[in-house]
């Protein structure tokens, strides 16, 4: 910047010697000081007024060489470098633009903390050898700049702050892990749904006779599909019938005999057209009681597993 | 370093450095609390009551005379900013900085931590050397900040390391504490930045040495971000009376006397003119 002022001063001292020629102004340079604002509708422009700066540099030289002090470098401990290498950084790579690193605040922290390295780094090897102590003792114990119940207050921030973020971790972890768990049980339940209907599209093909060997799945699956007693149950009337071919498929289709009332109420079997994995047993709800009752332990799983059920329950209904 | 040396007499303080650390009226919480934490970090200073503006600068020179100091780092309360002169006193030189970005060291939480009276290492960037101005500084900021050795309420160790950094042309300054030898450092604070207004070659006033061209008052600035703010106005009402000024009154030039016998019809009257013209029944 030294010179850079010393560049104005000598460019004002020489204007002030070719003032004569500066009524005389080219066109170029009319054109730049319109450009620049200056000039304005009319023949004459106002020379803005340049403030003086002070720089006095044998006064400076002066004053320096008045007050310093003539002393060993250990009475100083002052350390004049530039930024540490962070290793396995080039040099070219460190060398960032200034603008950037004053106005980012990690970089501009950074250069500061490689100064301060930098200086530690050629300062103790000179105290070392200076026989000056850089290490205290475990056992010397001395007032410090910050109070302990300063440094607590510092300890007990980092630790809240560490804890929040576990805690958050934990809590992302959480999401991810229920998103997981949905997408894997509608998974189950579209195979599920496929399989149901495939099974009722080879059972209607059965019934209307066109496929000929009925496996024993789909006799199965018949049973369980119609919920009423295919078996023939009457006990007497039945002797003495003769049965045509038909009257057979139709007493396998529709069945026969027995009671005819509440075949279409709905009952908890009805509801539960296929085997779907649920348990009353593991789902009623006073199984606790009864143990309590019987005078049994009562069964409690661990704490997250009592949740999933609990969740598991909640979809049910 | 050796403690027989020291007690035998041959290694003494001979580096008689005093800093009178104070204030202004008026300056406020924080300044206050930056100025105890340059005390707690240097054993060598003094402090004293606030000081009258109203009694001018130049009684401080007497101050730090009658408390035994050579140095002094006055902090000036203006408005909501804060100045901090230091100076060699009585006989100069002297700076003025204007503090900006003060980060106390209560404020900060940081982990860091030092003896208290310990000597500092002083870290200066290498700018300190390129120009006149901060050779000067760096100098003022040696013999200020640098504890002497041996002083009787220093502490044996060193274990901290003061950073003076020019970034935007402003110096930063930093305080950390040597953990390793290696060079594994953490902050301890405070933090502020100094932005170099004058030099002055006496101590609190005398001929000026140096004056920072890059440097705008904060009272200045704050007018200009009211000015910008005021100038949102103005460009409105301006442009509203610029565009009734170009509006045209008359679109077409038109003689006035073209209506004198133009008659109106009766159907078409309104109010006065109805007055003109009646039709016989």
């Amino acid at each position: 910047m030294a010179a850079s002022m010393a560049d104005e001063r000598n460019a004002s001292e020489q204007s002030d010697a070719d003032s004569e020629e500066e009524f005389e102004a080219s066109d170029q340079q009319l054109q730049e000081a319109f450009e620049e604002g200056f000039l304005k509708p009319g023949l004459n422009f106002i020379a803005k007024p340049t403030k003086e700066f002070a720089y006095d540099l044998p006064g400076m030289k002066n004053a320096l060489q008045n007050f310093k002090q003539d002393l060993s470098w250990i009475e100083r401990m002052d350390v004049t470098c530039g930024p540490a290498n962070i290793p396995g950084e080039d040099e070219e790579e460190s060398q960032a633009p200034e603008e950037d690193e004053v106005e980012d605040y990690f970089k501009r922290e950074l250069k500061f903390y490689r100064q301060a390295q930098a200086a530690v780094l050629e300062a103790l090897p000179q105290l070392n050898k200076l026989n000056v102590q850089t290490k205290r003792p475990a056992d010397y114990f001395a007032e410090m700049a910050k109070s302990d119940a300063h440094m607590k207050r510092v300890r007990e921030k980092l630790i809240e702050r560490q804890i929040a973020l576990e805690k958050s971790e934990k809590a992302k972890k959480l999401r991810e892990l229920k998103k997981f768990g949905k997408s894997v049980q509608q998974e189950v339940l579209s195979a599920r749904q496929r399989e149901k209907s495939e099974m009722t599209k080879k059972l209607k093909k059965m019934t209307k006779g066109k496929m000929k060997e009925t496996t024993e799945e789909l006799k199965e699956q018949q049973k369980k599909g119609k919920k009423r007693n295919l078996e023939p149950k009457g006990r007497d009337f039945n002797k003495g019938r003769k049965l045509t071919k038909k009257q057979q498929y139709k007493d396998a289709k529709y069945g026969f005999g027995g009671q005819k009332r509440n075949m279409k109420r709905n009952t908890r079997d009805s509801a539960r057209a296929d085997d779907d994995g649920f348990s009353y047993g593991r789902n009623r709800k006073d199984v606790d009681k009864e143990r309590k009752k019987r005078g049994q332990k009562v069964f409690r799983p661990g704490k997250n597993r009592r949740k999933a059920m609990k969740q598991r329950k909640g979809k049910k209904r | 370093m050796t403690w027989s040396r020291i007690l035998s007499g041959k290694d003494t303080w001979t580096n008689k450095q005093r800093v009178l650390i104070f204030a202004s009226r008026g300056v406020s919480y924080r300044g206050r609390h930056l100025a105890n934490d340059l005390r707690t970090l240097m054993p060598h200073t003094r402090t004293d009551s606030k000081l009258d503006k109203a009694k001018g600068f130049f009684e401080i020179n007497e101050i730090c005379v009658m408390r035994n100091c050579n140095k002094c780092i006055f902090f000036e309360a203006r408005k909501t900013d804060l100045y901090v002169w230091m100076a060699n006193a009585p006989h100069g030189p002297s700076a003025k900085f204007l503090i900006e970005n003060i980060h106390t060291l209560a404020e900060l939480k940081m982990t860091g931590n030092c003896l208290r009276g310990s000597r500092p290492i002083l870290s200066f960037d290498p700018k300190f050397d390129s120009q006149p101005n901060y050779k000067l500084l760096k100098e003022l900021f040696i013999q200020i900040f640098g504890t002497p050795r041996l002083h009787p309420k220093s502490q044996p160790f060193i274990d901290h390391v003061l950073s003076f950094s020019i970034a935007d042309n402003r110096i930063w300054f930093r305080n950390y504490q040597i953990i390793e030898e290696d060079g594994a450092l953490t902050e301890i604070g405070p933090r502020f930045v100094l932005n170099p207004i004058k030099i002055f070659n006496g101590s609190f006033g005398g001929p000026l040495l140096y004056e920072n061209p890059k440097y705008v008052s904060p009272n200045y600035y704050r007018a200009q971000l009211k000015k910008k703010v005021g100038q949102r106005y103005r460009n409105k009402v301006e442009s509203v009376l610029g565009l009734e000024g170009r509006k045209m009154k008359e679109t077409y030039a038109t003689d006035p006397l073209n209506d004198v016998f133009v008659t109106i019809r009766p159907e078409d009257a309104k109010g006065k003119e109805k007055m003109t013209f009646y039709r016989r029944k």
